[in-house]
């Protein structure tokens, strides 16, 4: 698969060397204090991206994009990024996707994506590099979504623009069919939920507890079990205020197929995602979110329930923006022959501020509370119950 | 201009009386207002005054400017006459697709920036509504028609046509808000004598909810 994203990425860039292509790079340094177990990046079963060894002045993220129109209606978009910590390789994809969008000739519209892509359950990631605008950390649920999750396959939309007609209203359905996303649901059910921006490159690692220095997988986007996943769904925009959407995703993966090479079975996971964002004017935002799933592995069926909400306004006026977040989460172990103390309880607070100087400047502060009773701490004689805090400066340029 | 002082008075005081006596032969005020259904005044709508006689066709090729700037259409609603060249610039940072299906006009402007496009020109009256294949909530519209006389209502639901000859009209009048039936929306008027009675649409249905565009940024993407 590897091979394959870099040789359609090297056709693509021919052509984008002769079309106007963009590229975007983005330099995003952090202040960051930080009182947090140790970073489930390093081992630990903390839930924020920087713990105390590893905070001061860090890289929060070095980003490099292309986009670039193939035909009139086909574009090719390549998001690359760095980290800073842990990368396993130095600069490596978050995204790779093909858009086809042919200009509709009445109000019904298909688009095509195929690649590497997100699934449409993020209401807060609308920046390109699927950052949020509204805080430096997404939510638990979109935290994870870009921990674990990566459409690695074809998806179909069809749009009715009913507003181009007068009806105020346009109406989506999306259906997606993918591979390589087998793994998805070994962080939640292993570490639970967390909140930070650190989104799992298509080639990287994520950290599992206990194993320090996210050595313990090797490729985490991978196909086990050759079966093909679906997810399906639908969005509403009503008169440009409010949008609902709703998706159903399933990996179809079959828990008792296991890849020795990664010591790793292919996890069975299926959520149901909700979310709905409403902009009554031109300052105000307020977003929800509501996830709820189950992940299944092994021949034993070890089986979790995993749940999270959040509730995000943001206010915006010129230069500044002000966002608060409030959400819970939990995860669920069905009591197994292994007993049952992966429970995950938890939630947190977020308040950020940001204040663009230019185009190219910008500034964002955000505080973020996070408190928890996670039983598996234990096994790392850390505290069950936790609470943790994080302060960051980020200082972005954009180019 | 060069000219002394009491010539010059002389020919703006002919100027004056010939003006004045033309409009007394010739042109005429014609007052339409719009009122919404609870009784307040409809702002922006399109107001046209379509002459019985045919009105010659302009001599000179007409120009118009659709702008796209912040992911709008500028101005949201464009009146021209038929046969108007329009020009699309694009004044965003981003790309834009501009696209119509409308009846009046079906075309297309592949992904561009700036102004890399010819006008384009709108040979049949009718409504055209504007779509950016890109920015889904980017809604124009632009309104051809035959009359030399159009224009939109103030903030008072008021527009004055000054210039009509005399003769008979339909008067015509649209937005994108506006839901009642197309046959509430057009009036005879008989302008004769340099006066017609004042023209008023009290509209008998609610406006239809109107479309906004908060909360985005043209740097952003659509995930």
């Amino acid at each position: 698969m590897g091979r394959l994203l870099t040789l359609l990425a090297l056709g693509v860039l021919s052509t984008a060397a002769r079309a106007q292509a963009d590229l975007d790079l983005t330099l995003d340094v952090r202040a960051v204090a930080s009182d947090g177990l140790p970073s489930y990046l390093d081992g630990g079963l903390g839930k924020l991206r920087f713990d105390p060894d590893h905070d001061g002045l860090r890289l929060g993220q070095l980003r490099l994009a292309l986009r670039t129109p193939v035909t009139d209606t086909l574009g090719f978009t390549a998001e690359a990024t760095t980290w800073g910590d842990h990368d396993k390789q130095s600069l490596d994809l978050i995204e790779a996707v093909f858009d086809w969008r042919p200009l509709p000739g009445s109000a019904w519209r298909t688009e095509v994506r195929a690649g590497a892509f997100y699934a449409p359950v993020s209401l807060e990631n609308r920046m390109r590099g699927w950052r949020s605008p509204y805080t430096l950390s997404p939510s638990a649920i979109n935290t994870w979504v870009g921990e674990e999750l990566r459409t690695i396959g074809v998806e179909y939309n069809l749009d009715w623009l009913g507003a181009l007609e007068g009806h105020g209203i346009d109406v989506g359905l999306t259906a997606a069919a993918f591979g390589w996303n087998d793994p998805a649901g070994i962080i939640l059910a292993l570490r639970g939920w967390s909140v930070h921006d650190r989104q799992t490159t298509l080639f990287g690692r994520v950290g599992q507890p206990g194993e320090g220095k996210v050595d313990g997988r090797t490729l985490f986007y991978d196909d086990i079990d050759d079966r093909i996943g679906v997810y399906g769904g639908g969005s509403v925009k009503w008169r440009g205020l409010l949008e609902l959407r709703a998706l159903r995703y399933d990996n179809r993966g079959d828990p008792e197929k296991e890849a020795p090479a990664i010591d790793d079975y292919a996890w069975d996971t299926r959520f149901d995602s909700f979310g709905a964002r409403f902009t009554p004017t031109a300052h105000w935002t307020i977003i929800a979110q509501a996830m709820r799933g189950i992940t299944e592995v092994g021949e034993v069926r070890s089986k979790w329930y995993f749940h999270s909400r959040f509730l995000l306004a943001s206010w915006q006026t010129g230069p500044h923006r002000l966002s608060v977040r409030t959400e819970s989460f939990s995860t669920r172990q069905v009591a197994t022959a292994y007993g049952s103390y992966n429970d995950d309880d938890g939630s947190a607070f977020t308040a950020a501020y940001g204040y663009e100087f230019s185009t190219r400047w910008s500034v964002m502060a955000e505080g973020l509370w996070i408190r928890g009773r996670l039983p598996l701490r234990r096994a790392l004689a850390e505290p069950v119950f936790a609470s943790e805090r994080q302060l960051q400066l980020a200082v972005r340029l954009d180019l | 201009m060069h000219s002394t002082g009491r010539p010059r008075s002389a020919g703006v005081i002919a100027s004056t009386l010939l003006l004045g006596l033309a409009q007394r032969v010739c042109a005429a005020e014609l007052p339409v207002t719009i009122l919404q259904a609870d009784g307040r005044p409809l702002a922006g709508a399109v107001v046209v005054a379509e002459p019985a006689v045919a009105a010659p066709r302009p001599r000179t090729p007409l120009q118009a400017t659709m702008d796209q700037r912040d992911l709008s259409f500028v101005p949201d609603v464009l009146v021209v006459r038929t046969g108007t060249a329009v020009e699309f610039p694009n004044s965003d940072k981003v790309r834009h697709q501009v696209y119509s299906f409308s009846g009046a006009k079906t075309f297309k402007l592949s992904l561009y920036a700036g102004r890399a496009h010819p006008p384009v020109v709108f040979d049949k009256p009718g409504l055209v509504t504007l779509g950016c294949n890109i920015h889904d909530g980017m809604i124009g519209h632009i309104v051809v028609t035959d009359s030399p006389w159009f224009g939109r209502t103030d903030a008072q639901g008021h527009l004055a046509f000054t210039s009509l000859p005399d003769g008979s009209y339909t008067v015509r009048i649209w937005h994108a808000r506006i839901a009642d039936a197309p046959s509430q929306l057009e009036r005879a008027v008989q302008l004769a004598d340099g006066r017609a009675a004042p023209t008023t649409f009290q509209l008998a249905r609610k406006l239809k909810p109107s479309q906004h565009n908060h909360g985005t940024d043209q740097r952003w993407d659509d995930y």
